[in-house]
C-alpha cells in the first residue's frame, strides 16, 4: 500500500552566550578539563539560586525574528522533575507553559514553509560517559543555554525533513546565536514519524527518533522508520509509541531503554525565576539588530551568483559576510574588516545598521567582482583541505577587490588569479595586497602592447618558427596555438594570450 | 481521601526512594489526611483569578552576560561528592 508520511522536528540548539544560563561561569567548555567549567549553582547547592542571562534572552529573539516567530511578551520558566545523575537539581529549568518564542515558520530553498509551533528557553544537562562498572558525570554542559525549536507536522519526505534541519542551522547561525558545531553536538534534532495511507484524513502511530546531530542522520533515521512502519502495516501490525535511538553505524533505529516507567514529570512554576516581561520597544529594539538571513542574501546575490553556487556559500556565514562587505566596499560604503563566526551577529547589525538595505547590485563592474570572488570561495577555497582554518581568517574586502580588478584588467590570468588568491592565506603574505602578491609570485601578465609586439617579433625571428608561419599562411589554423605557445614561453608565461594571438594574426596576414 | 498503594509506590519510584511495606502503609495514610486539608481549598471559585506564579511581583531579574570568577574551586566542588575518577564524578553505572 502507499503511504503518506508526517514528520514534525523538534531541535535544541546550544546558545553561544559567554556564561551559562543560570550562573557566571564560563559556557563555552569546548577543549577545556571536565567540570572545569561548573559553579555551586550547577552543582545545586542548598541555598544556590540561578541568575538569568539576558544575553540569552536577546538570544532568543533574534533566533525568534529569524524564524518569523512572535517574540511573547510573557514568559516564565518551570521545573521539569526528573532523576538522572546527568542533572544535580533532579530537574530541568525549562518553560512548559508560557515559552519566550510563539508562532512562526521556516521557508525551506525549495519554497515549503514548515510551521513553528513555539520555542522555549531551558539549561542543559551534563554529559555522561559510560564505562563497565561505572558512570562518570562531566558537570561543564549543565545549563548551557538551549532553545528549543517545536516544528509542527508540516514535513512530508526525508528530504523535506533534511532540508528542514538545514535551513534551521543556517538560520541559527546567521542569527549568531550558536557556534552551530554539529559534530560536538551544538544542534540536536528528535523527530517525530507517522505514517497513513494515502489518503487518509487520520494521522498513524508516531514514533519519534532521538538525538540525532547530523542533517544525513535525520534523512536516513526518518527513511529508515518509513519503511519499517510500512511493513509493519502491510502486515496488517500497529505501529506502537515509542521513542527510539538511532545507530548511524547501522542506519537501523532502536528501541530505548524506558529511563522512567511512565513519563511524569510534574511540571511546576520555577519559584526561583521571576517571569521575563519584555516590552515591545525592547523587542523591538533587539529584533532590528538580526543580520542578514539566507533569504536576504537570496535576495542580493541572487542575479549575480548562479543559484547552485550561492547554496554552497550559504552553508559558511563567513563568506556571506565577506561577500556582503565586498559589495559595500564596492559600492564605496565603510571599509570592511575582518571578522569571525562569533562576531556575526554584531558585525552584521553594525555593517548593515537600520534600515537594513538590500539594495541591488547594478553596476556591472561590482557584479564582475562579486562573481568572481564567490566562484573563487566555491571553487577554489572549499576545495581547500584547510578550508575550515581558512573560513575564520578570510582576506579583507580591500585585497578581494584588488585582486578582482586585476583579473578585469587582464592583468591577472584566471590561472594566475586563483594562485593569488589562495596565497593570501599563507602567513608568508598574510595582509599584502593583491598586486605585491602577484609581483612576488611573478605573475603579472604582459598587456603592453609594444613589449608583446616586440617579444612576438624575437619569435618570429627564431629558426624553429619558420615553418608554422609558413604553414599557417598556406591556411593550417590550428598552428596559431604553437606560435602563441613559443610567445609565451619567451614571455616566462606573462603574456596576455588572447592579446598575443592578435598581434600574430595581425603580423602573419601582412 | 484514599491514596492508592501504586500511586505511593509510582512517586517513590520518580523520587528515586525505596519504600518498605511498613513505610507504605503510613504514608497512605499521612498523604491522604495532607490531600483532605488541602482539598478544603477546592471549595474555592477560582476559575476567573489568574493563578499565582510567584507573590513577589517581580519581572526581568537578570544579569549581564560576564563571566565572574568563582568562589568554589573544581576541587573544592569535586570534593563534595561522594566519589570521584579523573575530575569526574564517579557514580554506579546508569543507562
Amino acid at each position: 500500500m502507499k503511504y503518506y508520511p508526517t514528520i514534525g522536528i523538534e531541535c535544541h540548539v546550544q546558545l553561544c552566550t559567554k556564561t551559562k544560563l543560570f550562573s557566571e561561569v564560563d559556557n563555552d567548555a569546548r577543549g577545556k578539563e571536565p567540570n572545569s567549567c561548573v559553579s555551586p549553582v550547577d552543582y545545586a547547592l542548598p541555598g544556590m539560586l540561578p541568575r538569568l542571562n539576558k544575553e540569552a534572552v536577546r538570544f532568543c529573539i533574534l533566533a525568534g525574528k529569524a524564524m518569523n516567530c512572535e517574540i511573547n511578551e510573557f514568559s516564565r520558566f518551570d521545573r521539569k522533575h526528573y532523576f538522572y545523575p546527568d542533572s544535580p537539581k533532579g530537574y530541568q529549568i525549562t518553560q512548559f507553559y508560557q515559552p519566550i518564542i510563539g508562532p512562526g515558520y521556516v521557508e525551506l530553498p525549495s519554497g515549503i514553509k514548515v510551521r513553528i509551533n513555539h520555542a522555549h528557553l531551558e539549561g542543559d544537562a551534563g554529559k555522561l560517559t559510560h564505562f563497565d562498572t561505572y558512570s562518570l558525570v562531566d558537570l561543564n554542559r549543565v545549563d548551557t543555554p538551549l532553545i528549543e525549536i517545536v516544528s509542527e507536522p508540516d514535513i512530508h519526505s526525508s528530504k523535506d525533513a533534511h532540508d528542514y534541519c538545514k535551513e534551521l542551522w543556517r538560520l541559527m547561525c546567521y542569527a549568531g546565536v550558536t557556534y552551530g558545531d554539529l559534530y560536538n553536538g551544538n544542534m540536536r534534532f528528535d523527530v517525530n514519524v507517522s505514517i497513513a495511507p494515502e489518503g487518509s484524513a487520520e494521522l498513524g502511530t508516531r514514533a519519534e527518533v532521538k538525538n540525532l546531530n547530523s542533517f544525513r542522520s535525520v534523512e536516513r533515521a526518518v527513511e529508515y522508520e518509513i519503511s519499517r512502519q510500512s511493513k509493519i502495516l502491510d502486515k496488517g501490525g500497529r505501529v506502537i509509541q515509542e521513542t527510539l535511538g538511532w545507530n548511524d553505524a547501522t542506519g537501523v533505529t532502536t528501541g530505548q531503554r524506558s529511563k522512567e516507567e511512565a513519563k511524569d514529570y510534574r511540571y511546576m512554576p520555577e519559584p526561583d525565576l521571576p517571569p521575563i516581561h519584555l516590552s515591545f520597544e525592547f523587542i523591538k529594539t533587539e529584533a532590528a539588530k538580526l543580520p542578514l538571513m539566507p533569504k536576504d542574501y537570496r535576495e542580493k546575490f541572487g542575479g549575480t551568483i548562479k543559484e547552485d553556487i550561492l547554496e554552497i556559500l550559504l552553508d559558511y556565514p563567513p563568506l556571506m559576510l565577506k561577500l556582503e562587505q565586498l559589495e559595500q566596499s564596492l559600492l564605496g560604503h565603510a571599509s570592511a574588516r575582518p571578522v569571525c563566526l562569533r562576531q556575526f551577529a554584531s558585525q552584521g547589525a553594525s555593517v548593515t545598521g537600520e534600515p537594513r538595505s538590500s539594495s541591488i547590485v547594478t553596476s556591472g563592474r561590482s557584479q564582475k567582482a562579486l562573481l568572481l570572488v564567490a566562484n573563487l570561495f566555491a571553487s577554489v577555497l572549499l576545495a581547500e583541505e584547510k578550508s575550515a582554518e581558512y573560513l575564520n581568517d578570510l582576506p579583507t574586502a580591500a585585497q578581494l577587490n584588488d585582486l578582482a580588478e586585476m583579473n578585469e584588467k587582464k592583468e591577472l590570468s584566471s590561472t594566475a588569479t586563483k594562485e593569488v588568491f589562495l596565497k593570501m592565506f599563507d602567513p608568508q603574505m598574510k595582509g599584502k595586497d593583491a598586486k605585491t602578491i602577484a609581483k612576488e609570485l611573478g605573475v603579472i601578465q604582459e598587456n603592453d602592447l609594444g613589449a608583446l609586439e616586440a617579444i612576438v617579433d624575437t619569435v618570429l625571428a627564431k629558426p624553429e618558427t619558420q615553418k608554422a608561419q609558413e604553414d599557417f599562411r598556406n591556411g593550417e589554423e590550428k598552428v596559431i596555438g604553437f606560435l602563441v605557445g613559443q610567445v609565451m614561453k619567451e614571455s616566462h608565461g606573462k603574456a596576455n594570450p588572447s592579446a598575443v594571438q592578435e598581434i600574430l594574426r595581425k603580423k602573419l596576414s601582412n | 481521601m484514599e491514596v492508592e498503594r501504586e500511586t505511593i509506590m509510582h512517586l517513590a519510584d520518580l523520587s528515586n526512594f525505596s519504600v518498605s511495606n511498613t513505610e507504605c502503609e503510613s504514608l497512605k495514610q499521612d498523604l491522604g489526611e495532607i490531600l483532605n486539608y488541602i482539598s478544603q481549598l477546592d471549595e474555592i471559585d477560582v476559575s476567573d483569578v489568574e493563578p499565582t506564579y510567584q507573590v513577589f511581583e517581580m519581572e526581568n531579574v537578570w544579569r549581564d552576560d560576564e563571566i565572574l570568577p568563582q568562589e568554589a574551586t573544581r576541587e573544592e566542588l569535586l570534593a563534595l561528592t561522594k566519589e570521584q575518577k579523573d575530575n569526574q564524578i564517579k557514580v554506579p553505572k546508569v543507562l
